[in-house]
């Protein structure tokens, strides 16, 4: 599913199949060490820092966790500069797990420069992985971004500060998730990741039985399949909700009750925590290797369950109006996969 | 870019191979005139045009597309085109919130006997693509300010 042609950095080592649980030569540092205490870098790009904080959905798990594992680079818990990363030799770090959209030129860098200086990239949360939220703002042209966020004459890249001693990096066109600038291993999907895909991933890597890259931390079924809530076989619905309207019944399937669940097309291992309190699922966990396109599968799959008694022209206004209470079908569509799934021109 | 005269739109048609198809054929057959314009691509029914199409001829530079289904009451599976007019609906919000008109997605139904009527629908959409031109290319484009207004900052 990632894209292999894509800029491997030619200087970073060729490690890259050994699996993460036997001693191995370091070919560049020179040193010849143990991976059971993997060494991990944790950073953000485009992100809102949620999943920084995700790994303390675990628990105390998380003190085990980071007692096993040596920090390398990570910002948000260590003092860490760009400079500290850059003077790391060549797959120094096992894995560096990176959230948050490419969107800045900076991200850019950062990420190749972590690529550059890992042996395993892990894109971790929805953004990393699909684009995420931030990437449906790919809608609209930077200085269309700028404006409306920064007010007029506002121009990206410009310099800062009194003496314009800083410069801020600009936006690249489009927000893109990882996987479009670097060679990406894993993902840990999500947003942010839920503690069962945490937990299953530091499994893995702990025990050193990571599966062969590339490999999504998530079920190939879908939600629906975990799901507690009961469905039905002629599935049928006359009328759109939106979660505000109305107060589900605790037992039946969302999607039967008219609020627009993305349960059929996106991959299960969260345990349905959002169907389960009541709420649809808006598919952060992206799509199964069967719907593929999330937006168009989703599309599709209520284009076949908005329908009344019977089918045919006398039905066809009803149905425009029951169609019609969608409010916002790209936002609905395609939360977390815009930057992934679709490319404006 | 090209506006007016020199634009020449891209339309991609999927046709229903029982129906729209057959039509287009006979369109060909009994030699009446339409616009080149057109890629046909034939599939076993309009229900089974995925939306992911779509989207993607529109991606990958198509100005518009026709799906090309039978009759209420004609589909040879029963539904199959009930379906794809509801996909049509969906598609029709979803375009305009990436920068594209709803109009240059069509839906027609029709028959194995309507050649007249295929050759007509495509002379049409030809026309409109015209008058709409291409696909505004979104990047730059400070929609919010064309109109002389400068956006209101948003947020705290």
């Amino acid at each position: 599913m990632y894209r292999e042609k894509d800029m491997e950095p030619k200087s970073s080592p060729d490690l890259a199949r050994h699996p993460p649980d036997v001693t191995y030569h370091d070919s560049t540092s020179r040193v010849t060490r143990h991976a059971s205490r993997p060494r991990i870098a944790v950073y953000w790009t485009g992100s809102c820092g949620g999943c920084d904080v995700s790994f303390l959905e675990v628990g105390e798990a998380v003190v085990e966790i980071l007692s096993h594992v040596e920090i390398a680079f990570w910002p948000a818990l260590v003092d860490v500069k760009r400079s500290d990363l850059e003077a790391l030799p060549p797959g120094y770090i096992d894995f560096s797990l990176i959230n948050g959209v490419i969107r800045t030129e900076e991200n850019y860098e950062m990420a190749k420069l972590l690529r550059a200086k890992s042996r395993y990239i892990v894109a971790y949360g929805a953004c990393a992985h699909l684009g995420g939220v931030p990437s449906l703002a790919n809608n609209w042209g930077k200085e269309e971004i700028f404006a409306v966020v920064f007010g007029p004459g506002f121009r990206p890249g410009s310099p800062v500060g009194e003496d314009n001693e800083a410069q801020l990096p600009d936006l690249i066109r489009v927000a893109v998730p990882l996987e479009e600038v670097v060679r990406v291993d894993y993902a840990v999907p999500g947003c942010p990741p839920p503690a069962p895909l945490i937990d299953r991933f530091f499994g893995a890597l702990l025990s050193g039985e990571m599966p062969e890259p590339p490999y999504v931390f998530a079920n190939v079924k879908a939600l629906c399949e975990e799901c507690p809530r009961e469905r039905h076989d002629d599935r049928r619905i006359e009328r759109i909700h939106r979660p505000h309207e109305i107060v589900p019944d605790p037992k039946e399937c969302l999607l039967e009750q008219g609020l627009i669940c993305l349960g059929p097309v996106t991959c299960g291992g969260c345990d349905a925590l959002c169907p389960d309190a009541g709420m649809p699922c808006t598919g952060c966990l992206g799509p199964t290797p069967e719907a593929g396109d999330p937006g168009a599968a989703m599309l599709s799959a209520l284009a076949s369950l908005v329908r009344f008694e019977d089918e045919g022209e006398q039905y066809f206004a009803k149905e425009d109006e029951a169609l019609e209470a969608l409010a916002d079908p790209l936002g609905t569509f395609y939360m977390y996969s815009f930057g992934k799934y679709r490319r404006v021109r | 870019m090209i506006e007016g005269d020199g634009f020449e739109p891209k339309i991609v048609a999927f046709l229903c191979r029982w129906c729209s198809y057959a039509g287009a054929d006979l369109a060909g057959t009994s030699r009446l005139k339409y616009p080149p314009n057109i890629v046909p691509i034939r599939v076993p029914c309009s229900g089974g045009v995925d939306p992911a199409w779509v989207l993607r001829a529109f991606e990958r530079g198509a100005d518009g597309v026709l799906i090309g289904g039978c009759h209420p009451g004609d589909c040879h599976y029963i539904s199959g085109n009930y379906k794809a007019r509801r996909r049509t609906v969906l598609l029709k919000k979803l375009l305009p919130q990436v920068g594209i008109e709803p109009e240059r997605l069509r839906l027609e139904w029709i028959s194995a006997t309507e050649g007249q009527r295929f050759a007509r629908v495509v002379t049409e959409f030809v026309e409109e693509l015209k008058a709409l031109g291409p696909i505004e290319a979104s990047g730059d484009a400070l929609r919010v300010t064309r109109d002389g207004e400068s956006p209101a900052p948003r947020g705290g």
